[in-house]
């Protein structure tokens, strides 16, 4: 599959990418090495990869990661239940090899081992990577440099079929150059305004076309001012899907209407607080004049 | 003699390599393989393949395209006079994806050869880029020509020395979070439960958990503008013992903020012509209130955090407004930071801009010597032991 068609799969998949990232996405594939996503919340990193599973038809398996994943939640575990149980049966029965209890019928799948052994090429989402531990990224060195795992009592599995692996991260903390330099990168900013207004049009097709410009003219004006969070494509969605819902076929004149629907699109106290209706109504005229509202 | 395309593009990871990206040997194959890859007429796709190849963070992505253009369109850089006698080669991208596919039918021979003629061509091309940086002038010259033991009549190592005991000195903070440890004295109910399936059920061993215990994660600020050239040699030193002991992220600053802990952590004895390369055109002058920002809302704008101590090493002459340090170091102030100003003279200068910030700094400290630098602990206060 060539860039075009991978770019039209994307967005057949409900994933409208830039050129950039879709040549990214390519090379991933073509070289077989993780792609490894950062940029600020809600710009769209995890959902790449859904998008990329569903074009590709392809199993997404996903492994979220936070404070304190071990081998046992993200790769394998051995089911001591079972073994046990299989002993108890074996008390009064046939004789029972060491080795036959650490098969792997007494192997519990986790998402690192359950994309390598994948009977179908599968995409691995490892989300928010930054989240766990520095102990835990040296553990994926070698699920993703050489696809295969070491589980000491039963040797080397390796990789049925390479997977496409995609990795995200909040850059909460510095991730290891080791875990880096065996990864593309890709940093996924905010989307353009032409972007932008394409993935809500395309997500909300029912909202007035009127109402999905103003809107995402004003987002983007938003993005300018000195904000704490600043709205990802996921809170213009919640937002235009609001003002959707008030039946408005494009954005009201009176700033405190604006106002009291930004709730959508305003995550922290001090954001909210900050936003007064003069504020919102020199956005919302930078929209009529074509200018960009600039705090102060 | 390495073929000519691996040769330019062994340039082209040398290049970014002298700019801090941490480029080896994976990355440059990595590099061809894409070149290989891509069809000639996508040649220029390549641009942004390669992008996601070298670059590792977000700095660099920012970085990455002003550095492309100035290797494959040298001509097209505006501002550049040349005055070599000598004509520049041209590089052509399209011409050497070509002339790398050429040999593509030939794939397996080619496998074994690319790979030994690039590690060559890499090797001749960083020694040419070695040779080259020693004669290179830019703004920081002043800086490049002050001979590292000036400063320093001691031995590197007793830099490193003072700056360990000050980390023994620095209390970890309890977090709220747990781990596991056997000499914990919260009982592990899940792990405890999980381990006694080995012994049929009966809880033998029980698994203990304890708070974690984290040093404050140190950033440096060290100003290399021409008011400090005199002393940001010794604060570059110290910046790396920081770097090795308490790994701390470096930023240099002069009108803007560049990082350089990649530079400092790889040990190399060029620093100076590689941190020269990053600061090369800057402008002269001095914003620290625009690098603070910089810092504050871009490179940390995730890390800033209750641990989070940053140390700006400066004169505190600025040319930004007096109220704008103020303000910037008031966001950092926000999110729990706490902020140390080092100055190379036994008094704080009383400029304008430390006058309007003094109340959100948190110690001021003279650092001129290693005394002064013994001393450091004093600053932070009930956090040194």
């Amino acid at each position: 599959m060539n860039e075009q068609a991978l770019s039209e799969t994307l967005r057949t998949a409900g994933y409208i990418a830039d050129e950039g990232l879709v040549t990214t996405l390519w090379f991933s594939q073509a070289l077989e090495r993780p792609l490894l996503l950062e940029g600020d919340a809600g710009v769209g990193k995890t959902a790449v990869a859904g998008a990329l599973a569903k074009a590709l038809a392809r199993r997404l398996i996903r492994l979220q990661c936070y404070e304190g994943l071990d081998l046992q939640q993200a790769a394998y575990e051995w089911n001591y239940a079972r073994q046990l149980l299989a002993i108890r049966l074996h008390e009064h029965g046939t004789a029972m090899a060491e080795r036959d209890l650490f098969a792997l019928d007494y192997l519990l799948e986790r998402p690192l081992l359950a994309a390598l052994t994948s009977d179908v090429p599968a995409v691995l989402l490892i989300d928010e990577v930054d989240r766990a531990d520095e102990a835990f990224e040296a553990y994926l060195l070698e699920a993703l440099a050489d696809w295969q795992i070491t589980i000491p009592e039963l040797g080397r599995v390796v990789a049925r079929h390479i997977p496409l692996v995609v990795l995200t991260s909040n850059r909460t903390r510095e991730l290891s150059d080791a875990l880096r330099r065996r990864c593309l990168y890709y940093y996924v900013d905010y989307p353009t305004l032409e972007r932008e207004t394409a993935i809500v049009r395309a997500t909300l097709p029912d909202a007035a076309s009127q109402l999905v410009e103003d809107a995402v003219a004003f987002v983007q004006r938003l993005r300018k001012e000195d904000l704490e969070k600043n709205p990802g494509i996921a809170e213009t969605l919640d937002w235009v899907r609001a003002l959707h819902k008030l039946e408005l076929r494009a954005l009201p004149e009176d700033p405190d209407t604006v106002l009291r629907t930004l709730i959508c699109l305003l995550k922290t106290h001090d954001d909210r607080f900050q936003m007064s209706g003069e504020r919102v109504r020199a956005l919302v005229e930078g929209r009529r004049s074509g200018a960009v509202a600039v705090s102060a | 003699m390495a073929p000519r395309p691996l040769e330019t593009i062994a340039g082209f990871a040398a290049h970014l390599r002298d700019h801090g990206f941490g480029i080896g040997i994976a990355e440059s194959r990595a590099m061809v393989a894409a070149a290989i890859a891509v069809r000639v007429e996508d040649s220029e796709r390549l641009r942004a393949g390669w992008r996601s190849v070298v670059c590792h963070c977000p700095p660099e992505w920012r970085k990455y395209p002003e550095l492309f253009e100035a290797y494959w369109s040298p001509n097209r850089r505006k501002g550049t006079v040349q005055t070599s006698g000598q004509m520049r080669r041209s590089r052509d991208l399209r011409q050497v994806v070509a002339e790398l596919q050429e040999g593509r039918d030939a794939q397996a021979r080619q496998a074994t050869r690319a790979d030994a003629s690039l590690t060559d061509a890499v090797g001749n091309v960083l020694d040419q880029h070695g040779d080259r940086a020693k004669g290179g002038a830019s703004r920081c010259e002043a800086l490049a020509e002050r001979d590292f033991g000036r400063w320093l009549p001691q031995d590197l190592s007793q830099l490193e020395r003072i700056v360990e005991a000050l980390a023994q000195r620095l209390r970890r903070r309890a977090l709220r979070r747990l781990r596991n440890d056997s000499r914990g004295r919260r009982l592990d109910l899940r792990r405890t439960l999980r381990a006694s399936l080995r012994t049929g059920g009966e809880p033998f061993v029980p698994a203990w958990r304890r708070p974690r215990r984290e040093r404050p994660r140190f950033f440096v600020l060290v100003d290399v503008s021409r008011s400090m050239e005199t002393y940001a040699q010794l604060f570059l030193r110290i910046a790396r013992a920081f770097v090795g002991i308490l790994a701390a992220r470096v930023f240099v600053f002069h009108t803007r903020l560049a990082e350089i802990t990649p530079l400092l952590a790889s040990g190399s004895g060029r620093v100076q012509e590689k941190i020269n390369a990053v600061t090369a055109g800057f402008g002269g002058g001095t914003r620290i209130a625009t690098s603070v920002s910089d810092f504050v809302n871009g490179h940390a704008r995730h890390a800033l955090s209750r641990r989070a101590r940053l140390l700006i090493l400066s004169d505190g002459f600025d040319s930004d407004p007096p109220d704008q340090l103020a303000r910037e170091l008031g966001r950092a102030k926000c999110r729990g930071a706490r902020i140390f100003w080092l100055h190379p003279t036994r008094h704080a200068a009383q400029t304008a801009a430390l006058t309007s910030s003094r109340e959100l700094i948190d110690g001021f400290a003279p650092l001129y010597n290693l005394d002064s630098l013994a001393r450091l602990s004093e600053i932070f206060g009930p956090e040194a032991r």
